[in-house]
């Protein structure tokens, strides 16, 4: 009980909240403007297309706490894609054609490690990179064309439904979310990401093996990523090297209007979940509501600045309100932070 | 404008001081740097001050440069009063400020740097014929003339690009020139070409004020000596008919504080050896530390203290010699290795490299004690870890969650000192541990430390702050310029230690 209490008051001043307001408004604005919005089979339908983002962003929100960055995620989604479907396409078993997809993300992701950590380029550059690579990659391999004649298996995971109820692609998504929250709060791992995010060159004194923690986030950020790859190449039912291509940007605004601070040091999972949520359901509702596509796209960017301004504000509101209040014992003068 | 007929002690009695400094104090939280400061500087003069570690010398810098404004006091120019609330208004007065980082724009020229701010310009573009020319001229005037004034400034060699600075200040028509620890990067040519140029500057009227730790420069370039303790001016006096012996007795010469634990440990058998250890800042230190001791590294700022303890720890590559703990040689020195050896550190700068602000004191207290592989309850033993740390270190805290940024600058200290005990050491590296510390606090951190090393640690302790060193240490190392160049008891005074950092006496046992 006193461990709910304190989940509770833990809560108060959590920017989660305001997530999860901002979440509940939208809800409520667009089951007013359409009345397929509020549907079970709708339901399905946003939790179903927000669970893409929600894999990968589960990784990148390591990241990011992290201070780094990946910008390459969906040109690496695409190229995953195209190398699955091209060996499935060509008769190669379906479970080797999935390993395939995970082997595609994990090596671009230890490829955003060598840059960043061995070469020490910055993660902006270093992923803007990779993005570019990644998606020529993708051209090539399918030869600009998209790739059909697929088995008929493909496409279970992606449109199938588990007990035939839960869509697949939502418990994958669910799992991936549960285990990246998991290892960021109950694993020295994830406590090292914090750490690290909160001052990289007090953690790397108190022994913390920082190069080896980016190696790892970048690997499972490219890794989540061929995961996502899998299920999102089974729903469409294709190869196409075009998808994915804006895909980062819908996962950095998911995982900074759950919470992650561009500063590092801070944010969580359930966070980030959110902020894929409220992305999906803008589009959705937006699109029900007979607005034209291309507003989505204005939507979203302003999504992302509301969301770092508020940050901005919210941390230097929560920031003042730490230093302002210090613990001193009588005779000693109180010295925030010095 | 000298005046040449003032005895010893009294300040000469020439025209109107080129600047008057008058009652300036100022306090930072804790400490008092500077206390009812006044000192005249006189045009055509060389000024140096001299002064320990925090006596108050770089804070009078800053004040007089516009980066940090004094409680009281007032500041005249030729006897009118002026106010220097920016570093543009200490520019216009005509001061200028050639510190230990240079600040010059290495990727641009010597005439770029010269003229950077106040460019000759032809219409909207910068004149770069007029630039050189001028940019030649001052060169030649400050014994520098044959450097290329096209050349890079980043290709130049430190005493080369301290000649940029000075023929800057030139360019800006600078009546008082201030160099702080300007000889500290040069060699003796290099020194002495440097004395050349700052007595022609004085024949031209201008002031130079010298800041320096060698006391035999100050000797042989000052006119004038003021020198600075604990924030006051101790003397300011003529350069005539004094020595080394003197500037060191102003220098000195407190009280040392009995709020140390009075010493009677017995130290133990070597747990640590350094041989010959060099590293980029350092050159061929040698020491060992027993169980039970507490050994003192003693010097001046950038003597090279901070680098040894961070050379046992694995923070800067070792080039040569050996590091040996326990007997057994410790290859590759690295931070993880240092951890294993059971070496931990406090580091210097608590705010830079030690305070994870953002997160607990439980977190901020286990994080070394995660990374070396736990088992699966490791977050019971992590909570149970921080609470016993908090009372034994008795860190003033609401519990182990409280987030570690509104903790005092004392507790924060106990926290960094929590995370090395959880590591259970043998051997503890102390970095400045009472900094921007109160003094509440710091007793109690004396105490925390004569405790652990009565339970078997050993200790090396890096302090700036001389009462200090000399009332914990059983005994003192002493360093200069990156070597050890004396060791010294632990009752030993404090003119010791400075004379040994000053290299004013070689002590007899160097270690």
């Amino acid at each position: 009980m006193a461990s709910v209490r304190t989940f509770v008051a833990r809560q108060r001043g959590n920017p989660m909240i305001a997530t999860l307001m901002v979440l509940v408004v939208l809800v409520v604005i667009f089951s007013m403007t359409s009345s397929r919005f509020l549907t079970w089979e709708n339901f399905l339908n946003v939790t179903r297309s927000s669970s893409t983002v929600i894999i990968v962003a589960s990784a990148v929100t390591l990241v990011m706490i992290a201070r780094g960055l990946d910008l390459s995620v969906g040109s690496v989604l695409a190229v995953s894609v195209v190398v699955s479907a091209k060996l499935a396409s060509t008769g190669t078993p379906l479970p080797m054609a999935y390993l395939a997809a995970l082997a595609t993300g994990l090596a671009f992701g230890l490829l955003n490690a060598a840059f960043i950590v061995g070469l020490r380029v910055s993660p902006i550059i270093a992923t803007l990179g990779t993005l570019n690579i990644a998606r020529g990659a993708a051209f090539l391999i399918t030869s600009s064309a998209i790739l059909v004649g697929l088995p008929s298996n493909w496409a279970d995971l992606g449109t199938g439904y588990m007990f035939g109820v839960v869509p697949y692609p939502i418990i994958v998504a669910a799992l991936v979310a549960l285990f990246f929250s998991v290892l960021l709060n109950y694993t020295v791992f994830g406590r090292n990401v914090y750490a690290v995010g909160g001052n990289e060159e007090a953690a790397r004194i108190a022994g913390v093996n920082v190069p080896r923690m980016y190696i790892a986030l970048y690997a499972m950020s490219g890794l989540a990523t061929g995961l996502a790859a899998i299920v999102l190449g089974s729903r469409l039912g294709a190869g196409d090297p075009n998808i994915g291509v804006g895909f980062e940007f819908d996962v950095i605004v998911a995982v900074i209007l759950g919470g992650t601070s561009l500063a590092g040091g801070e944010g969580r999972i359930s966070g980030t979940v959110l902020g894929a949520l409220i992305v999906a359901v803008l589009s959705n509702g937006l699109n029900l509501a007979g607005v034209e596509p291309f507003w989505q796209y204005v939507a979203k960017g302003v999504a992302l600045v509301v969301a770092v301004v508020i940050d901005r504000i919210t941390r230097v509101e929560r920031e003042s309100r730490q230093t302002r209040a210090p613990v001193a014992a009588p005779g000693q003068t109180a010295d925030p932070g010095a | 404008m000298t005046d040449t007929s003032s005895a010893l002690g009294a300040p000469s009695t020439a025209a109107e001081p080129l600047i008057a400094i008058n009652g300036i104090s100022k306090r930072f939280p804790g400490v008092q740097a500077l206390d009812d400061v006044s000192i005249d500087i006189r045009a055509g003069e060389v000024h140096c001050w001299i002064g320990e570690n925090g006596a108050g010398k770089s804070t009078l810098i800053k004040v007089l440069a516009g980066i940090v404004a004094p409680e009281t006091g007032t500041i005249s120019m030729e006897g009118y009063p002026v106010s220097i609330r920016t570093p543009n208004d200490a520019l216009r007065l005509g001061m200028a400020f050639i510190l230990q980082e240079l600040t010059v724009v290495e990727s641009l020229s010597v005439a770029e740097n010269i003229t950077l701010g106040h460019e000759a310009r032809r219409g909207p573009f910068f004149n770069v014929p007029a630039a050189r020319e001028r940019a030649a001229k001052l060169m030649e005037s400050v014994g520098f003339g044959h450097v290329d004034v096209k050349a890079r400034v980043g290709s130049l060699t430190k005493a080369e690009q301290q000649g940029v600075m000075i023929a800057r200040a030139l360019s800006l028509d600078a009546r008082a020139i201030f160099m702080d620890e300007a000889t500290a990067a040069l060699d003796e040519a290099e020194v002495k070409r440097l004395f050349d140029v700052i007595r022609r500057l004085i024949t031209t009227g201008r002031s130079v004020v010298f800041v320096s730790h060698r006391l035999e420069e100050v000797l042989h370039l000052a006119d004038h000596v003021t020198v600075f303790k604990d924030g006051r001016v101790a003397a300011s006096v003529r350069n005539r008919d004094i020595s080394a012996k003197d500037l060191i007795r102003w220098m000195v010469g407190r009280e040392i504080a009995s709020a140390f634990p009075p010493r009677t440990r017995t130290p133990g058998e070597v747990v640590l050896e350094a041989r010959k250890i060099s590293t980029r800042s350092i050159q061929g230190v040698s020491l060992t530390a027993r169980r039970g001791e507490i050994v003192g590294l003693g010097g001046l700022v950038g003597s090279g203290r901070s680098e040894v303890l961070r050379a046992l720890y694995g923070l800067d590559p070792v080039h040569e010699g050996e590091i040996i703990v326990s007997g057994r040689r410790v290859a590759m020195p690295s931070i993880r290795r240092a951890m294993t050896s059971r070496i931990a550190l406090v580091p210097e700068d608590r705010r830079s490299q030690g305070i994870i602000a953002k997160r607990s004191v439980e977190e901020n207290t286990t994080i070394s004690w995660a990374q070396l592989g736990q088992g699966r309850a490791w977050r019971g033993e992590s909570k149970r870890i921080a609470l016993r740390m908090i009372d034994e270190l008795g860190i003033r805290t609401r519990g182990p969650q409280q987030s570690v940024a509104t903790l005092s600058g004392g507790n924060q200290q106990k926290v960094l000192v929590g995370r090395c005990l959880a590591l259970e050491p043998g051997i503890l590296l102390l970095d400045e541990p009472t900094r921007g510390v109160d003094v509440g606090a710091k007793a109690e951190i004396y105490q925390l430390i004569d405790d652990l090393a009565r339970r078997g640690m050993a200790v090396i302790l890096v302090t700036s702050e001389l009462p200090e060193l000399l009332g914990l240490a059983d005994r003192i190392l002493v360093m200069r310029e990156g070597r050890l160049v004396g060791e010294l008891a632990g009752g030993a005074r404090e003119e010791e230690v400075i004379a040994v950092a000053m290299g004013q006496r070689e002590s007899l046992d160097v270690a």
